[in-house]
């Protein structure tokens, strides 16, 4: 067996006092989507956050590529290849769509070249090209989700984390959102989503862990887990 | 209109050599003002203006750069004694950087406020317990000498100020100002990016504070930390704007002028006309004279 792009054992993590992540095992294989589904307050945000730098563990190891980065500083993940497509979408509002994406470049890893990134995901996504030049703040939620897609993609990533994507869009920009991520995959991106939206998660997902109570509480093919009675009771209301 | 601050920057300088041909010290005195102004509101807008965060502490650069020079004039030459005070005011802030800058917004700017309170206090009992009560210096430099070197300072605040925003260190000083999550997400180091532009808008009012202390001859702790500097480099900079570097040009300009007007003619106005400017800038000029002048340019 090919050792996983990311390998998560043991994880913990806390907010204060209060514990969120219990022991949390995940794999991410290359080339694959892979998408942790649960309630609200499961703890897909936390992990998310942690394997980005933004929350610091307080227990278990994060390996990528083969490396611990458990402890590395977040703009290093993002330089090595790691790169979090946060919830929220968080663009940056005040300046314009070309601005962002070039942002997006500004990892060490990622300035040769920046240009011609800039052009493939203007190829990409045609919309953000015809608004080159409007402040991102001002956009639609799903154009400022395909920004913050676009803006991540400029980091040239190994691993796309994104989190929660279809929070709050309407159900065309939802569609369109999926269709991207399936898109993505085809051309060789792995892929590493936390989705409320469990039914069209496991749909495309090559694998899916479900998370309870911030502990997995079943893993396995997306498509077994769309077929197993709990999960089918539990979060898609069958 | 990109380059307008350096064009004034250099404008500036040609005027400041003009003046001593047919200047009298009390027109050297003014361009010395202007001069340090410009610096002290230029080096502030390094920091506070490319990432948000408000310092009302600046003199407290200021007044290190001055307790230093003090300190150092008549053992070594007084141009090494302004590099002491530049130096000291920027390890002063690679010392304070990290716990000042985990707080934001309100937090950062009481803080940077009280942290030059508790500096100026802090040297005033120095100075009391070694039974000084002021320092008189003798043998200081021309006052043209001393206009030169503020001019000089002026004029490399600017640069300074202009290659940053145009840098990627300055990419990455905007995008912690837009979001800061954000900027991490996409792998700007925040912590090291914020610590840096908080020594680099330290370094030029540390010298600064020297030459000022230079002109007066004079140290007093309450003085050199006068919390009056932070409050007048913070509203010439919101006055001239803090989107572009001419902005703080133009507010360091005005406001000393204007100053100098009402200090002949209506010197008991003095205050309340400046704070009546502040008040009506903030209120319907946001973007300072300089997005002011901007927009009346596109116009015409």
């Amino acid at each position: 067996m090919t050792t996983p792009l990311l390998s998560v054992s043991g994880l913990r993590a806390s907010y204060g006092p209060v514990q969120v992540l219990f022991d949390v095992d995940f794999q991410v294989a290359k080339g694959s989507v892979t998408t942790l589904i649960g309630a609200n307050g499961a703890g897909k945000t936390t992990i998310m956050k942690s394997l980005a730098g933004l929350v610091a563990p307080t227990d278990g190891e994060i390996r990528f590529e083969g490396r611990d980065i458990t402890q590395v500083p977040s703009h290093d993940r993002v330089n090595s290849g790691l790169c979090l497509i946060p919830e929220g979408r968080l663009v940056f509002p005040g300046m314009s769509v070309e601005q962002n994406l070039r942002l997006g470049a500004i990892a060490p890893a990622a300035r040769a070249g920046h240009n011609q990134m800039l052009a493939e995901v203007f190829d990409r996504f045609p919309r953000l090209r015809e608004r080159r030049s409007q402040l991102a703040g001002l956009m639609s939620g799903g154009e400022q989700q395909m920004l913050a897609l676009g803006r991540g993609l400029m980091a040239r990533p190994h691993l796309i984390l994104m989190d929660e994507p279809t929070l709050g869009l309407a159900p065309v920009m939802v569609k369109q959102v999926f269709e991207t991520i399936v898109e993505l995959r085809d051309a060789g991106f792995t892929i590493l989503l936390a989705e409320q939206n469990a039914k069209v998660a496991l749909e495309l997902a090559d694998r899916a862990y479900l998370l309870e109570n911030g502990r997995v509480a079943l893993s396995g093919p997306g498509a077994e887990l769309l077929a197993s009675p709990d999960v089918r009771r539990a979060y898609l209301g069958m | 209109m990109k380059n307008i601050g350096l064009i004034l920057g250099v404008a500036l300088a040609v005027v400041a050599a003009a003046v001593p041909a047919f200047g009298t010290p009390y027109m050297m005195g003014v361009v010395f003002q202007v001069a340090m102004w410009i610096a002290l509101a230029q080096s502030w807008s390094m920091l506070s203006a490319t990432t948000g965060y408000l310092s009302l502490g600046h003199a407290v650069f200021y007044g290190v750069g001055a307790y230093v020079c003090v300190l150092l004039t008549g053992t070594i030459p007084f141009e090494w004694a302004l590099l002491a005070g530049a130096v000291a005011a920027a390890v002063f802030a690679a010392i304070v950087g990290l716990p000042v800058l985990r707080v934001r917004g309100p937090y950062f700017v009481i803080l940077t406020y009280g942290l030059s309170e508790l500096v100026r206090h802090v040297v005033m009992r120095i100075e009391s317990a070694l039974g000084s009560f002021g320092r008189m210096i003798f043998d200081v430099p021309r006052t043209e000498v001393l206009m030169w070197w503020m001019v000089g300072l002026a004029v490399l605040a600017t640069l300074g100020a202009y290659a940053i925003r145009h840098s990627r260190f300055g990419a990455g000083l905007a995008a912690i100002r837009e979001d800061e999550v954000a900027a991490e997400t996409v792998g700007v180091p925040v912590t090291r990016l914020k610590l840096f532009a908080f020594i680099a808008s330290a370094i030029i009012p540390g010298a600064v504070g020297g030459l000022a202390l230079l002109r007066t001859s004079y140290f007093e702790p309450a003085q050199a930390f006068d919390p009056v500097i932070s409050f007048t480099i913070v509203t010439m900079a919101l006055v001239g704007g803090t989107e572009t570097v001419r902005g703080p040009i133009l507010g360091a300009l005005g406001f000393a002028l204007l100053s100098e007007l009402l200090w002949s003619s209506l010197p008991q106005l003095y205050m309340i006309v400046l704070g009546l400017t502040l008040i009506i800038f903030i209120l319907f000029v946001p973007r300072g004279l300089s997005g002011l002048f901007g927009r009346l340019g596109r116009a015409g």
